[in-house]
């Protein structure tokens, strides 16, 4: 079975702390599929093996069916992964606007010198990169505030900027790490929606971590439980919430 | 940015430009040589521009890259008849590709630890690299290099005015290319990578790629003014590129502030000006300019932390600017018509 | 001259040793105050050697003997390392590790240009000599050392066993290793940060002090030579990964037998800088690879 995006039996350790053990999972293209789990269950870990922040002890990790082992991060950008940050990696100097502009750059075939001489072409890619950016904080409403500074920004917006930002690179995976975390009530029914017009509009693909379970079991096509660094259940949203195991590592967390 | 505000801005640039082209005009040669001075010194603050104020790196060997770019053109002026322009774009260049050398640990260490490594070479050059014995093919061993000045398109560049207005022409040029870079993809791509670099590369960016450029091209800014003061001054000394002036042009700027493009021409003059004001003013020699900006620079930081030249920019830009009022969406390329056609 | 260069290299070694405990000396101070402060003290070898001018000026200006120079530079490097740390370091907490970098530069700069305008640019001093200039052959060699190398090594290697020991067994040593590893928790703890960051510059610097004094004998003595005895601090203290003290002592040992060994064969200028940022690469480059381990202080 090969999908979008293909773990076969990732582990990776810390020290004392096995973080990821035998970790398989697969993604295939159109899903949203959940990962949840207790707090330091290895969820944000995980998402740093798929980008390639770190490097797994063992396991192999495909995407697209092409192996990723030995692909630099901003490699893996280009193939078509994005992500969010749980603790939010704004660019926090720069505005909202520049923010979302950075992706664009990225991609775009722009050099320093022609930056530097002002050459048509990067004026032309300048006002490309510009109109698609606002696009797409229109599309997350927050073109209002794009002249603002990133930092100066409330937690809920902070989040959509993240959002915004992944968008940029017109990926087709998305990596949400916890992108709920912070919002009130009314933001994260918002965020479920937003969620469901993104998969619609870009045909993006989605992992989705986070610990507000009605979002989760909202939007989720599938769900993998990691306890411990071990995927402890995986299935639709109704087996997941309905498995003793499932309650019992919850439950372990609040006792 | 309001129009008014770039009313303002540009008014200020022009009458800027005006005055350091008309005044040198009515000073004497030692001025108008110290001008040329403080144009070249202006091209180093610009190459702390790029690489503090973008990347957020401090160097404190700036003048071992400017003394690349002189004894480049010293030896192959000098040494072996070339002509200047040749041997100055082969001076940059030798300069920048020393630049990326010396980034390579950078792109593991972290800030402080690359300050360590800068000094480490500012003294490699000044002491060892450059001392009569080692390298005497390139730094002239005892007897320094003595080359000529050139002439731009016929034009001799022997008079002091002349020569003048060649390096401040030239200051101008870089400025306005640093200018178009920093508020192009570039200066944001750097920007990112300062901030960010966890998300930058996360996003596409190669950091390495990125870092090394910043570097090759703040190097290369240094070379450039090496090559020019090697002949201005008619020689290559080591002495005039140690580690001392690398120090005192990295406190300069970072009193002016390295968050400005104008920040270059006026620590250009601070580094030049305030010894000629000091001596010819107050009763303290030259010599105690060191100390006078080791004082400016820890009470900066300890009070204006952006820098003065940034802070005053800053104050006037607000006067002029209030908040803008939130940006209206374009209508005739609506939002959703612009990415049904650009996310494909 | 490769021959001549090989029967020198005896003498060589106990210079090389003599340097290297100096160096052990200097890099001790910067370590205590890093680790402590979390500053990097770039103008660590200004202080070594405004202090030291200090001490020059008593014994050797004044003709006072040489050890009431030492004390009075000892006293001055507690002095500035009092003020760096209340007026500049102080009001400065919480704000980026390189803003304060910046502003050791800066302290650098204003002790450099004060130095030199005092006793003088560039100029030769005379050494400050604690003990006599004779020696004693190493017995079955033709090795003659000096009584004042000998002194400065006894002298080096007291101060970094008598600061390891107060690191470890004393009430202070224990706050400062305990700020050191978590101000925030220190603080919970009762321990006055700001009083044991303060003690750690005043040590450091005068640790530094002490340094600078001894090594006037050895090297060009003059304002600016002084001032950059801080790289070769700084090498030493990064082969110690800069919290390290034995592995900071061990790296400044090896530094000043790497830098004298050389002159035994070359007599091109600058050849120990050379050798110095050969070191200062190798330690950066192997001691920051990612996954180093981490070493833990004293
Ligand atoms: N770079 C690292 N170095 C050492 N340990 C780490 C590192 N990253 C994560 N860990 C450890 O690995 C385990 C898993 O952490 P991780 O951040 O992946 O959990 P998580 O599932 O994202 O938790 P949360 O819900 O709180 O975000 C934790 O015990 C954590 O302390
Ligand atoms: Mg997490």
């Amino acid at each position: 079975m090969t999908g979008l995006l293909d773990l076969y039996d990732v582990s990776i350790r810390f020290g004392g702390v096995q973080a990821l053990l035998d970790v398989s999972l697969h993604v295939r293209t159109g899903e949203i599929v959940g990962l949840i789990g207790p707090n330091g269950a290895g969820k944000t870990t995980l998402f740093n093996c798929i980008t390639g922040v770190l490097r797994p002890d063992t396991g192999r990790i495909t995407y697209d069916g092409r192996d990723l082992a030995g692909v630099k991060t901003h490699r893996r950008a280009r193939l078509g992964i994005a992500r969010t940050f749980q603790n939010l990696q704004l660019f926090g100097r720069m505005t909202v606007l520049e923010n979302v502009m950075v992706p664009i750059d990225a991609f775009s075939p722009r050099t320093p010198v022609g930056d530097a001489f002002r050459l048509p072409t990067a004026r032309f890619e300048e006002r490309k990169a510009e109109e698609r950016a606002r696009a797409l904080l229109y599309f997350l409403d927050l073109l209002d505030v794009a002249e603002l500074q990133a930092a100066d920004l409330a937690v809920g917006m902070q989040r959509r900027l993240e959002l915004a930002r992944a968008l940029a690179s017109n990926p087709d995976l998305l990596l949400l790490d916890e992108p709920a975390a912070g919002l009130d009530a009314r933001e994260t029914a918002e965020l479920a929606d937003v969620l469901f017009r993104i998969r619609e509009q870009f045909g993006v693909t989605m992992l989705l971590v986070d610990h507000d379970m009605a979002l989760v079991m909202r939007t989720c096509d599938h769900i993998y439980v990691l306890d411990f660094g071990r995927i402890i259940s995986e299935g639709p949203p109704e087996h997941v919430r309905d498995d003793p195991q499932v309650i019992q590592a919850y439950l372990g967390e609040v006792a | 940015m309001t129009a008014d505000a770039r009313v303002v801005r540009w008014t200020a640039v022009g009458v800027g430009i005006a005055l350091g082209v008309l005044i040198p005009a009515f000073l004497s040669n030692f001025l108008r040589s110290l001008a040329s001075d403080a144009a070249i010194a202006g091209l180093i603050v610009l190459s702390l521009v790029v690489l503090t104020g973008l990347v957020g790196q401090i160097s404190f060997c700036q003048y071992s890259f400017a003394a690349i770019g002189a004894f480049t053109v010293g030896s192959l002026v000098a040494g072996h008849h070339w002509e200047f322009w040749l041997a100055l774009l082969v001076g940059v260049c030798f300069a920048a590709a020393v630049g990326v050398l010396v980034a390579i640990p950078a792109l593991r260490l972290s800030g402080l630890f690359l300050a360590i490594l800068t000094i480490g070479v500012a003294l490699f050059f000044d002491r060892f690299l450059l001392a009569p014995g080692t390298w005497d093919s390139f730094s002239g061993g005892t007897s320094s290099w003595r080359p000529g000045r050139p002439s731009f398109f016929g034009i001799g560049l022997r008079g002091e005015y002349a020569f003048y207005l060649f390096v401040f022409g030239i200051l101008l040029v870089a400025c306005l290319l640093v200018w178009n870079l920093r508020t192009g993809k570039t200066g944001r791509v750097l920007r990112a990578v300062r901030e960010s670099e966890v998300a930058a590369s996360t996003v596409g960016l190669n950091l390495t790629a990125w870092k090394l450029t910043a570097f090759g091209i703040s190097a290369a800014l240094a070379g450039l003014a090496g090559g020019l003061s090697a002949v201005r001054v008619g020689s290559a000394s080591a002495g005039s590129y140690d580690f001392l002036h690398s120090v005192i042009i990295a406190a300069i700027a970072t009193v002016v502030g390295v968050g400005a493009i104008t920040s270059a021409p006026v620590g250009g003059m601070f580094l030049l000006f305030v010894p000629e004001i000091m001596r010819a003013w107050t009763p303290f020699s030259t010599q105690w300019f060191p100390f006078v900006t080791g004082i400016l620079l820890i009470f900066q930081l300890v009070y204006a932390p952006d820098g003065a030249v940034v802070d005053s920019e800053r104050r006037i830009m607000r006067r002029l600017h209030p908040p803008a009022p939130p940006p209206t969406a374009d209508d005739t390329a609506t939002p959703e018509r612009v990415l049904a056609r650009t996310s494909t | 001259m490769v021959l001549a260069g090989v029967s020198l290299l005896p003498g060589f070694t106990v210079i090389g040793i003599v340097l290297g405990g100096i160096y052990a000396l200097a890099a001790i101070g910067l370590v205590l105050i890093y680790r402590v402060s979390g500053v990097l003290n770039f103008a660590h070898g200004a202080v070594a050697m405004f202090s030291t001018f200090v001490a020059y000026q008593v014994s050797v200006k004044s003709g006072l003997p040489g050890w009431l120079g030492l004390i009075a530079a000892i006293a001055v490097g507690i002095g500035i390392g009092f003020i760096i740390e209340r007026f500049t370091m102080r009001p400065l907490t919480g704000r980026p590790a390189l803003t304060k970098v910046v502003v050791t530069i800066g302290w650098l700069l204003v002790l450099q240009t004060l130095a030199g305008r005092i006793w003088g640019q560039n100029a030769y001093h005379s050494p400050v000599r604690l003990v006599s200039k004779s020696g004693f052959r190493l017995i079955g060699t033709s090795v003659v050392v000096g009584y004042d190398q000998l002194t400065t090594v006894i002298v080096a290697v007291v101060l970094a066993l008598a600061t390891a020991a107060v690191l470890r067994f004393t009430t202070l040593g224990a706050s400062m290793r305990a700020v050191a590893d978590d101000p925030e928790s220190a603080r919970l703890w009762g321990i006055s940060v700001n009083r044991v960051t303060a003690a750690s510059w005043m040590v450091g610097s005068a640790m530094a002090a002490i340094a600078g004094v001894l090594i006037t004998p050895l090297i060009n003595f003059d304002t600016f030579s002084l001032t950059l005895v801080v790289i070769d601090a700084f090498t030493a203290a990064l082969i110690g990964r800069l919290t390290s003290l034995p592995y900071a002592v061990v790296g400044a040992g090896l530094l000043g037998l790497a830098q004298t060994y050389p002159r035994a064969f070359f007599n091109t200028s600058g050849v120990s800088e050379a050798v110095t940022f050969g070191l200062l690469l190798i330690a950066l480059a192997v001691l920051f690879r990612p996954g180093a381990r981490k070493l833990r202080m004293a």
